[in-house]
């Protein structure tokens, strides 16, 4: 309900964590009652990741429990 | 639009108003709960110096293209811990903090209203007021007899933890007190946000239909308390009052009822009975 917002979410917390290492892959935990919808979600996240160390990143989910909504992990580029 | 999306929108204000001062602060402007930072179509050039994290914590695993990090976090977890906060505050205190979400219009200032002419004068009640614009509500509120505030969340949708934070810190509640908490009337948004309530309290009336518990089926999953209102219009909506119930039950079989009237004051006494046995609850685990 909120893909857009939680993407931008998704996106600062992620780009935090990876300094200045280019993100390749995200992967979100998502339960059923969570009330995300994942098409939204991949929709809005090029869009938001665009400019930022996450351009380009492919977004995977994986399916989880009850109301659970959060990044599992996410695969940097090696540091050269 | 959101209030976690509002950074699209720099007109975007949430207002806090204190009607008893008359004074309105700035809670955010335009930016998210998450104090986010903006990396729209700006250029990188800065550098990151300002990011003093130490990444040594994390799992390292290697994937295809690179090294895995494992992150585990909560994408709400700020409003979360916000909310925690305010819930421990709350209970602390031996405040009964309520949240209370429905559609616009379903009665939930009317059903205030008429709570507080009933209990002011055994119960100290203040109001969290909140609303996209005006502060009508908390007027309305005030001139029934309680302190309230109002939250104006401009584009927002729903209130959010931090808002409430705010709120609090204005009204200062005291123990053994009922804290209302209004949320802006959507039976969507609102359902997903954490306030640090005891409880969300679902209102719905009988002009709305007997299906919207299966339309929104979140909101009413994540209420304890269902209130049917305005059952005195029941007879002339062809309001199926056996059906709502159904549905609700459908939806969230351990769902608490409260059939009434604000308007008339028809099956108040039992709702007002539920206010008085919670808030002692709260207060006397707070002495304990």
């Amino acid at each position: 309900m909120h893909e857009l917002g939680l993407t931008r979410n998704i996106v600062a917390i992620v780009g935090e964590h990876a300094g200045s290492r280019r993100v390749r892959r995200v992967c979100l935990a998502v339960g059923p009652l969570a009330c995300v919808e994942r098409e939204a979600l991949s929709f809005c996240f090029d869009i938001v990741a665009e400019g930022t160390a996450l351009e380009g990143a492919a977004l995977e989910f994986l399916d989880a429990e009850g109301d659970v909504f959060m990044i599992k992990n996410f695969e940097v580029e090696e540091a050269a | 639009m959101c209030g976690t999306c509002g950074c699209s929108d720099p007109a975007n204000a949430v207002t806090l108003t204190d009607l008893d001062k008359g004074e309105e602060a700035l809670l955010r402007q335009g930016a998210a709960v998450e104090a986010l930072p903006h990396h729209h179509h700006h250029d990188h050039d800065h550098d990151h110096d300002h990011h003093h994290h130490d990444h040594g914590h994390h799992d390292h695993v290697h994937g295809p293209h690179g090294e895995v990090i494992a992150l585990e976090q909560a994408v709400l977890a700020k409003n979360d811990r916000i909310a925690d906060r305010n819930r421990g505050w709350f209970e602390g205190r031996g405040v009964l903090a309520l949240n209370l979400v429905s559609s616009p219009g379903a009665g939930k200032t009317t059903l205030l209203e008429r709570t507080i002419e009933a209990l002011q004068d055994r119960v100290e009640i203040a109001v969290i007021e909140g609303d996209q614009m005006t502060v009508n509500d908390a007027e309305r509120i005030r001139s029934a007899g309680a302190r309230a505030v109002q939250i104006n969340t401009g584009a927002g949708c729903h209130l959010e933890a931090d808002m409430v934070a705010e709120a609090v810190k204005t009204l200062d509640p005291q123990a053994g007190s009922l804290l209302m908490i209004e949320n802006v009337g959507n039976l969507v948004c609102p359902a997903m946000f954490d306030l640090g309530e005891r409880m969300k309290i679902a209102v719905i009336s009988t002009t709305e239909g007997e299906d919207k518990p299966l339309k929104y089926p979140h909101m009413f999953r994540a209420a304890e308390v269902v209130v049917i209102n305005k059952i005195d219009l029941a007879p002339h909506v062809d309001f199926d009052q056996a059906l709502c119930t159904a549905n609700i039950k459908s939806v969230n079989p351990d769902a608490r009822l409260f059939t009434l009237s604000a308007r008339t004051g028809a099956g108040m006494e039992a709702w007002l009975a539920f206010l008085e046995d919670e808030r002692g609850a709260a207060f006397g685990l707070a002495g304990e």
